[in-house]
């Protein structure tokens, strides 16, 4: 099974961390799951992808992680969009806008 | 921001690293429990789901390794796992790392030594303010004292009436000062003491000469204008060295009365610590005295030229510029003083008043940089510095051959390990990575080492160079820019030649290592081994040549035939000017010295001088013979005042005639001896014995008659052939002038060992008068092995190059031989078991070694004697193309090479096949 989410542009992984952050604070797993769904399974990340990226936002001070219990009494890390990463994440989506637009209006010149 | 928060965090991991780990540990876990759960929620038993989780999410600890090197700080941790892999590694190959160690601190101490030298030599400015304004009026260190022009018309000694005029006629000086040439010999004494006067050195300096500098007193005062004046009480300034070392540090020195040449001084102050005067030289001025007070005031006439000038030249002037005024106001003052000299006949004369112009328009003045003051080491030392620089820098070069021939080896010794991590996947950057911290650890090492090496041999070569010097200003610890120096050396040494071993290592394929570790008869970096060996062997002999030639060249210089003899004679120096003697009471203290000194058991005999051969003194005057036109194509002739026995005392051989003896007092006929070139040249065809000279003008070529003829001796010039000298009795002057006849040398010849008797001589001459102050004792080899300083410094440090160099090469030539023996084992067993004995083994391994020693010879010895043509005007007694040393050279370093080559070749020919077969 291909890791599709190699196939992302540089960056855009955070973004889309940060999109599923900005509902509720989610735990790792919860995350990828999360991807996977609203990609309707376009989006499928490793473990080692999922972390890396967590850890770059983390000090970038993006998010921030709190051990919580889950549904079923365990305990994980829940990660929150901090109020930087709030900002950072509206300015991408603005710019991703922006681009996806641009892109599309060249495609569709032809 | 962000970036801070990102450090923070990254050090938080680095320190809490277990913790970190845990957490991390814990949230992967739960991430894949979570994933196995969802899988079995769909139905899986938990192995399937456990299985597709993995194939899908990788293991675990792969991805714990991409969050973790995904971070900065897990460069520095690997990093230091390098570092300790590394230190483990060498841990193991003490040899190894002993040997580069060593290797290192040789060459980076050598390199570093010289450069120190260099440094405080050559690049330091004078310890005063703002040096770099400093220019001096004159381009040579001619010294002492002169009359009219100066060699080659360059000015550089001042009259000092012609100082003052330049003084306040040149305000783009901002201060002009004047100081004597040359050190004073001073005898003081502190007031109130009753001990005998003890030898100093002092310095006459005009009164302005520490307010141009710009050096304050550490305690009390330095001199000042108003020090320099007629009628002002005499002061001195003594410096700290003295201070410290003579009067412990005693506050109450300053403005305590002392005794300096029987006149009384008040000491006002100490210069501070680091100050040495305007020159750096071996023991510098222990006091600084205003020109106003030296007590030879004929120097002040417009005459005598014997006074050093440096200036602080305002910023807004161009050095040029006042260059270009100065020799206009020298050579104005020239016509100004010596015109009006002549008589109305040489005015007259057309010829000789166009010769006198064109004669001073030659003259003039080069304004040279000054800060680092008179350049007297520095133009000494220049040529044996710059051979040094170059000598330590093949070292180095050998050096690093062995360095990187060393890493090398060790590097395919580690090939089987090198080959299993690259096949587990390690890329090969961390595999370059990680023998490159091999490097730098040792380099960092080596480089420590080499600092130490480098303190102790500036402490020789100071020693060495400055032989029998009481103090040398000169600090021996490498400065800062000295040690990153010899830190970027090491580093530079260690990664250069660090990476071609890590290159070749990294290169080898890991299947090919694997598969036949051991087996192969080629290897990659065998040829690059083999050709470093064959520079070093070079180099090496390149090395050994020069050695062998300055070596040569010192022994010839120090073993020739001087024209007197050293065995068993000692020198002390006095000066009874200092002392208050005044001519009068010269021919008692004369008599009683002798007759005192011949008394000490022990002593053969003894006997006075003004000078002594190589002491520094030559003193040479034009001479006049009676009834012969004057004979201006020689240069002046030498001179010297003997007492009786001298010539038997220093064992110069008496030709013909008689000697000077206790007959030649003032009012006895006039009489000289002079020396083979003397009579010679000025005799060519004739008898001298029984002719008359004379110095000064034609008036007086009948003032001496010659009685007679001793041999030729050096007093001087070691390499070039004696002066032409003649030798008058000590207190004879011409008809109708004052007796005088200063002496500065008593001669003993001696039973024994002569620094034995220094005691009994020292007591001997408190006998006859407590207050001569003996300024110098020391026996006559010693006083000329003084004069072989630098020739004695450059040879020795090039033998001990040489023999670096050798030990370094063999070194060499052993680890490669060993190398290649080891890696050839299996090959040698398969040749013994089809037939071949020890010998052809032996022949099999030495044969390399030969050709490799062979092309280093072949490279090495046209290149030294290249190299030999830039020595040949330092030689003395010997070509440069020496054939017996070249031979000699070349026959050591083969012998040793071979040597050196044949303890591994021994141990291949021992090989049993059976062992060498069952090897890997």
């Amino acid at each position: 099974m291909a890791d599709k989410s190699s196939e992302l542009v540089q960056g855009t992984l955070d973004m889309l961390i940060l999109k599923t952050l900005a509902l509720e604070p989610m735990h790792g797993y919860g995350i990828a799951v999360r991807l996977e769904q609203m990609s309707k399974g376009v989006f499928r990340l490793n473990a080692g992808s999922l972390f890396v990226a967590i850890q770059r936002l983390q000090r970038d001070g993006l998010i921030k992680g709190e051990w919580k219990p889950t549904e079923n009494n365990r305990r994980a890390k829940y990660y929150a969009l901090t109020d930087q990463g709030r900002k950072r994440l509206s300015s991408e989506t603005k710019e991703w806008g922006r681009q996806v637009a641009a892109i599309t209006r060249i495609l569709e010149a032809s | 921001m962000s970036i801070l928060q990102n450090i923070a965090s990254g050090l938080r991991a680095l320190f809490g690293k277990k913790r970190r780990d845990k957490e991390l540990d814990e949230e992967l876990h739960g991430f894949l429990e979570l994933a196995v759960e969802e899988k079995m929620q769909h139905g899986m038993n938990r192995p399937d789901a456990l299985r597709a989780v993995r194939l899908e999410q990788g293991t675990l600890a792969l991805a714990k390794e991409a969050v973790r090197s995904a971070s900065w700080e897990s460069f520095l941790e690997t990093c230091w796992q390098d570092v300790r892999l590394a230190a483990r590694t060498l841990r193991k190959n003490p040899g190894l790392a002993a040997a580069v160690v060593f290797t290192l601190a040789l060459g980076i101490g050598a390199n570093t030594s010289i450069f120190t030298l260099m440094d405080r030599v050559m690049l330091k400015p004078l310890p005063v303010a703002k040096p770099a304004q400093l220019y001096r009026l004159g381009d040579n260190n001619n010294c002492c004292v002169m009359t009219g022009p100066q060699n080659g018309g360059s000015f550089v000694l001042y009259s000092y009436p012609l100082y003052e005029a330049l003084r306040d006629h040149t305000p783009e000086f901002s201060q002009l000062v004047a100081f004597s040439s040359h050190l004073q010999d001073l005898s003081v004494r502190r007031g109130g003491d009753s001990a005998a006067a003890r030898p100093y050195k002092g310095e006459f300096v005009s009164g302005n000469y520490f307010e141009m500098l710009g050096i304050a007193a550490s305690a009390g005062r330095t001199l000042a204008a108003k020090d320099d004046t007629a009628g002002a009480a005499p002061v001195a300034v003594m410096s700290d060295h003295t201070w410290q070392t003579h009067f412990g540090g005693d506050p109450s020195v300053i403005g305590a009365a002392f005794t300096i040449n029987t006149v009384p001084y008040i000491v006002v102050g100490v210069t501070p610590p680091q100050f040495y005067g305007d020159t750096l030289r071996s023991d510098p001025p222990d006091f600084w005295l205003p020109l106003s007070a030296h007590p030879e005031r004929w120097l002040f006439g417009p005459e005598p030229e014997w006074l050093y000038l440096i200036g602080r030249l305002r910023a807004d002037v161009s050095p040029a510029q006042v260059q270009a005024k100065l020799t206009g106001e020298l050579q104005q003052w020239l016509w100004a003083t010596g015109y009006p000299e002549a008589t109305p006949e040489q005015r007259n004369d057309k010829a000789l008043v166009e010769k006198y112009r064109q004669e001073i328009n030659r003259q003039h003045i080069r304004l040279t940089p000054a800060a680092g003051g008179v350049n007297q080491i520095q133009t000494e030392y220049t040529a044996g510095l710059r051979l040094l620089v170059t000598l330590s820098g093949l070292l180095l070069l050998i050096a690093c051959a062995n360095i990187a021939n060393l890493l090398l080896a060790h590097g395919s010794a580690n090939r089987l390990q090198t080959a299993v991590r690259l096949a587990l996947g390690a890329p090969r950057r961390r595999v370059i990575q990680q023998m490159l911290t091999e490097s730098v650890l040792l380099a960092l090492a080596g480089g420590a080492a080499g600092l130490y090496v480098a303190h102790t041999g500036t402490q020789a070569i100071l020693l060495l160079a400055f032989r029998g010097a009481r103090y040398i200003p000169i600090d021996a610890r490498p400065s800062l820019p000295v040690l990153g120096f010899a830190l970027a050396l090491s580093l530079a040494t260690a990664i250069v030649f660090g990476i071609a071993p890590a290159w070749v290592a990294s290169r080898s394929d890991p299947a090919d290592t694997l598969r036949g570790a051991g087996r192969s008869t080629s290897d990659p970096s065998s040829v690059l081994q083999k050709s470093l060996v064959i520079v070093q062997v070079a180099f090496s002999i390149a090395l050994l040549i020069g050695a062998g030639l300055l070596t040569q060249s010192l022994r010839h210089l120090e073993d020739q035939h001087f024209g007197f003899l050293t065995d068993g004679r000692l020198i002390v120096n006095v000066a009874p000017g200092l002392d208050g003697y005044t001519p009068d009471k010269l021919d008692g203290l004369y008599q009683r010295l002798e007759e005192t000194l011949t008394r000490i058991p022990d002593v053969i005999s003894a006997s006075l001088s003004w000078y002594s051969p190589l002491d520094g003194n030559n003193a040479n005057e034009r001479v006049y013979i009676q009834g012969k036109p004057p004979d201006y194509r020689w240069s002046a002739p030498s001179w010297d005042r003997v007492g009786p026995h001298y010539f038997q005392t220093i064992g110069t051989r008496l030709l013909r005639g008689r000697a000077i003896d206790e007959r030649d007092v003032p009012g006895a006929p006039n009489v000289a001896v002079i020396n083979e070139t003397f009579a010679s040249r000025f005799f060519p065809n004739e008898d001298p014995i029984g002719q008359r000279f004379g110095m000064g003008d034609e008036s007086h070529s009948g003032d001496y008659e010659i009685v007679g003829i001793v041999e030729d001796a050096k007093y001087q010039d070691t390499r070039g052939p004696a002066y032409a000298t003649s030798f008058l009795p000590l207190l004879q002057t011409p008809p109708g002038e004052p007796v005088r006849g200063w002496v500065g040398a008593i001669e003993l010849h001696v039973a024994g060992k002569p620094e034995n008797l220094e005691p009994a001589v020292r007591k001997a001459i408190a006998g006859v008068d407590p207050n001569l102050t003996v300024l110098n004792i020391m026996s006559f080899g010693e006083q000329v092995a003084r004069h072989f300083n630098q020739e004695r410094l450059i040879a020795r440090l090039t033998e001990l190059f040489g023999a670096l160099a050798l030990v370094l090469a063999c070194v060499g030539l052993y680890g490669v031989t060993a190398y290649a023996v080891a890696r050839r084992t299996n090959e040698i067993g398969i040749r013994m078991a089809l037939g071949a004995d020890r010998s052809n083994v032996l022949g099999l391994v030495l044969r390399g070694t030969l050709s490799q020693i062979g092309l280093g010879l072949a490279i090495g010895i046209p290149a030294a004697l290249a190299g030999g043509r830039v020595l040949a005007s330092q030689l003395y007694g010997v070509n440069s193309y020496d054939p017996v040393i070249l031979g000699l050279a070349a026959a050591l370093l083969a012998a040793c090479a071979i040597l050196a080559a044949s303890l591994p070749a021994r141990s291949a020919a021992r090989v049993d096949p059976v062992v060498a077969l069952r090897f890997e």
